[in-house]
C-alpha cells in the first residue's frame, strides 16, 4: 500500500482515532513512515515549546521540556488564569463609549484621537494623506503637501478594513500633540479657545431640546518616519516582495496636523447625544521632502492593501486634496449631497439609528451628527449660521 | 476622520455576554500564543469581541469564528510590532515570571524570535498552527478555516516544519 501523507502522520500524533486503521497499521510496520512520524513529533514538540514561550507571560510557568501531549492541558491553564469579569466590564465600557461617540466629530473624548491613530483604518488614511501629496517636492524643512479641501468615502467590506495594516507597519509614528478635549463654559469661551466661529443652528430638529454644552480640542499632531525595512517586512508578512523603495523615501518624515476644533453637543435627557455640531481645522500634512506621487505609488505597489481599497485610493490624487473617509459597507451607506454649494458626504448606518453629514470648506471640516434621519441632519447642516 | 462603527444606539447581539463568558479565556489564550503578552492578548480579545458583538455570526459557529479572528488579529499585531518592547519589559518585570535577570533576557529574546518566525509563516499555516496548539480539535480547525479535516494535518505539519526552520535560521543569524 502507498504511504500515508505527512498530514496523516501528523494527525496520528494528536488524534490517532481520527486516522484510518489501515493507515495506523501500515505506519506501525513501515520504517519510512515511522521515521516520518518521529520527524513530525520533533517539529511538533519544537512548535509546542515555542508557542508556550509565547504564552508563558500569561500563565507564569516555565516551559522546559514541553511535550506535544501537554498542549491541551497547558492551554487550559492559560484559560483558567483569565479574569472574565474584568474583561466583561471592559467590553461593556467600550460598547457604551462607542455608543456615545459620533463619527466625524471632534466632540469625542481625547482617547478617541489616540484610538484613531492606532486603528488600522486610519493607518491608510494617514499614509495616503501623508504620501498622496501634491506634485514633486522641492522644499526644505516642512513643506505643506496636503490640505484637506474635501472628503470622499472609501468603502469596503468590514473584513477588508480590519485587515488594513496600521501606520506603524510602514515606519515610526510619534504623536507630538495629543488632542485634549475639554468642556468650556459657553459659546464665547469655545470661540476664544479654538479660534473658530461657533455655528448656530437655525432650527433644532424635533425632539432635540435644551441648550448645548460646548467642547474644544487643541491642535493635534503626529510625525511619521517612513522605514523601507518595516515596509518590506510588512509586505513579506503578507507574502509579497517589496520592490526597492524610490530614492529618498527611506527615513523621510511627514507631519500630520489637525485641529483645533470645537463642538456643540445637545444631549439633554438622552443616553446618546441627540445632536452634535462640530468644526475643526481640517487635517494637513507636511513633508521633509520626497517625491510624493512616487511614494504613494510605492505604498500601493507593496500589495498589502485589499485590492478594492487600493483601487479606490489610486483615485485620490494630491491635486484633488481629498481626504479619504473609510466606511465599512456592511455598516453604513454613504451618499453625497450639497451643503451651501459645497459637496458633503452623508453617512447613514444601516441600522438607521443616526446620521452624519461631513463637509470641508475653507480648510475647516464641519460635521453634523446625531440620532437623526439623514434628512434632518442635512436640514441642520444647511441651516447653520456662523457668528462673525 | 474615521467612521468605524455605527454610533448612536449600537446594536449589540443579545447573546454577547453569554458567549463572552464562555469563550473569552480561550480567545485570550489563542492571542497569547501568538503575542506572548497577556496585556496585548487581552487587547486583541476585546477587539475581537467588539466586532463579534455587532455581527450576526450564528451562535453555533461563535467559538470557531472568535478563535480564527483572535489568531488573525494577533498576527496583524505582530506585523506592526507596536509597543512590543514596552510590553515585554512590563511582562518580564511585573509579575515575577522569571526568577533572575538572565532568564528574563533569554525568555524575552525567545519570545521575540517566535514572534518574528510566526510573522513570516504563510497566514493560513500560522492560523492553523496557533489554533491547533490552543487545543482546538482537527474538526474544529477544519470548520473554522474551511479546510477538510484531512488537510488540517498537512497544513499544521507544514507550519511546524516552517516554524522550526525559521527559528533555526534566526538563531544562526543572531
Amino acid at each position: 500500500m502507498r504511504h500515508p501523507t505527512d498530514g496523516t502522520l501528523r494527525r496520528l500524533l494528536d488524534e490517532p482515532a481520527g486516522v484510518a486503521e489501515a493507515d495506523r497499521e501500515h505506519v506501525a510496520g513501515c520504517p519510512a513512515c515511522l521515521s516520518g512520524l518521529a520527524a513530525a513529533q520533533e517539529d511538533a514538540a519544537v512548535a509546542s515549546a515555542a508557542l508556550s514561550v509565547q504564552s508563558a507571560s500569561v500563565q507564569s510557568a516555565k516551559v522546559e521540556s514541553v511535550s506535544v501531549q501537554s498542549v491541551s492541558v497547558e492551554s487550559l491553564s492559560v484559560e483558567s488564569d483569565v479574569d472574565v469579569d474584568a474583561g466583561w466590564r471592559r467590553l461593556s465600557r467600550a460598547l457604551a463609549e462607542e455608543g456615545r461617540a459620533a463619527p466625524g466629530s471632534s466632540a469625542s473624548p481625547a482617547r478617541r484621537w489616540r484610538a484613531v491613530l492606532r486603528s488600522p483604518v486610519v493607518a491608510v488614511v494617514g499614509v495616503v494623506v501623508l504620501l498622496a501629496g501634491a506634485g514633486a517636492a522641492a522644499a526644505v524643512d516642512w513643506l505643506q503637501i496636503f490640505r484637506t479641501e474635501q472628503i470622499a468615502p472609501v468603502t469596503a467590506p468590514r473584513a477588508d478594513l480590519v485587515k488594513l495594516p496600521d501606520l506603524s507597519a510602514f515606519g515610526k509614528l510619534e504623536v507630538t500633540g495629543q488632542v485634549d478635549v475639554r468642556q468650556v463654559a459657553d459659546a464665547a469661551a469655545a470661540e476664544k479657545a479654538s479660534g473658530l466661529s461657533v455655528p448656530r443652528v437655525a432650527e433644532l430638529p424635533r425632539g432635540v431640546t435644551g441648550e448645548p454644552t460646548y467642547h474644544v480640542g487643541a491642535r493635534a499632531s503626529a510625525v511619521f518616519t517612513f522605514s523601507a525595512e518595516k515596509a518590506a517586512r510588512t509586505a513579506a508578512a503578507a507574502g509579497q516582495t517589496a520592490p526597492p523603495p524610490p530614492p529618498g523615501l527611506d527615513g523621510s518624515q511627514f507631519q500630520l496636523v489637525a485641529g483645533p476644533g470645537l463642538a456643540a453637543v445637545w444631549s439633554a435627557n438622552r443616553p446618546f447625544p441627540a445632536l452634535i455640531v462640530a468644526r475643526a481645522i481640517a487635517p494637513t500634512a507636511y513633508s521633509s521632502g520626497v517625491p510624493f506621487d512616487t511614494a504613494r505609488d510605492y505604498l500601493l505597489s507593496l500589495r498589502v492593501l485589499p485590492e478594492d481599497v487600493a483601487s479606490q485610493l489610486r483615485g485620490f490624487s494630491g491635486e484633488a486634496m481629498t481626504l479619504p473617509l473609510f466606511t465599512a459597507t456592511e455598516q453604513s451607506t454613504s451618499t453625497t449631497a450639497d451643503v451651501g454649494g459645497v459637496p458633503a458626504t452623508v453617512l447613514t448606518p444601516r441600522d438607521g439609528t443616526m446620521a452624519a453629514v461631513v463637509w470641508v470648506s475653507d480648510g475647516v471640516v464641519t460635521a453634523v451628527a446625531g440620532s437623526l434621519s439623514a434628512d434632518e441632519a442635512l436640514s441642520v447642516a444647511r441651516g447653520l449660521r456662523w457668528n462673525r | 476622520m474615521v467612521v468605524s462603527g455605527p454610533p448612536g444606539q449600537v446594536t449589540v447581539r443579545a447573546d454577547l455576554e453569554q458567549v463572552f463568558r464562555s469563550a473569552y479565556p480561550r480567545v485570550v489564550a489563542v492571542a497569547a500564543r501568538v503575542l506572548g503578552s497577556r496585556d496585548e492578548a487581552e487587547d486583541v480579545a476585546q477587539e475581537v469581541f467588539l466586532t463579534f458583538g455587532r455581527s450576526s455570526i450564528p451562535a453555533g459557529e461563535a467559538v470557531g469564528w472568535l478563535s480564527v479572528a483572535a489568531a488573525h488579529t494577533a498576527l496583524n499585531h505582530l506585523r506592526s510590532g507596536r509597543r512590543r518592547a514596552w510590553r515585554e519589559e512590563a511582562a518580564d518585570g511585573g509579575d515575577g515570571v522569571s526568577p533572575d535577570v538572565a532568564d528574563a533576557v533569554v525568555t524575552r529574546d525567545e519570545r521575540r524570535r517566535v514572534r518574528a518566525a510566526l510573522a513570516r509563516l504563510p497566514r493560513r499555516q500560522a492560523v492553523a498552527l496557533v489554533l491547533r496548539h490552543s487545543g482546538l480539535s482537527y474538526a474544529e480547525v477544519a470548520a473554522a478555516l474551511d479546510l477538510s479535516p484531512g488537510s488540517v494535518g498537512t497544513t499544521v505539519r507544514r507550519a511546524e516544519s516552517a516554524l522550526r526552520e525559521e527559528l533555526n535560521r534566526h538563531a544562526s543569524s543572531d
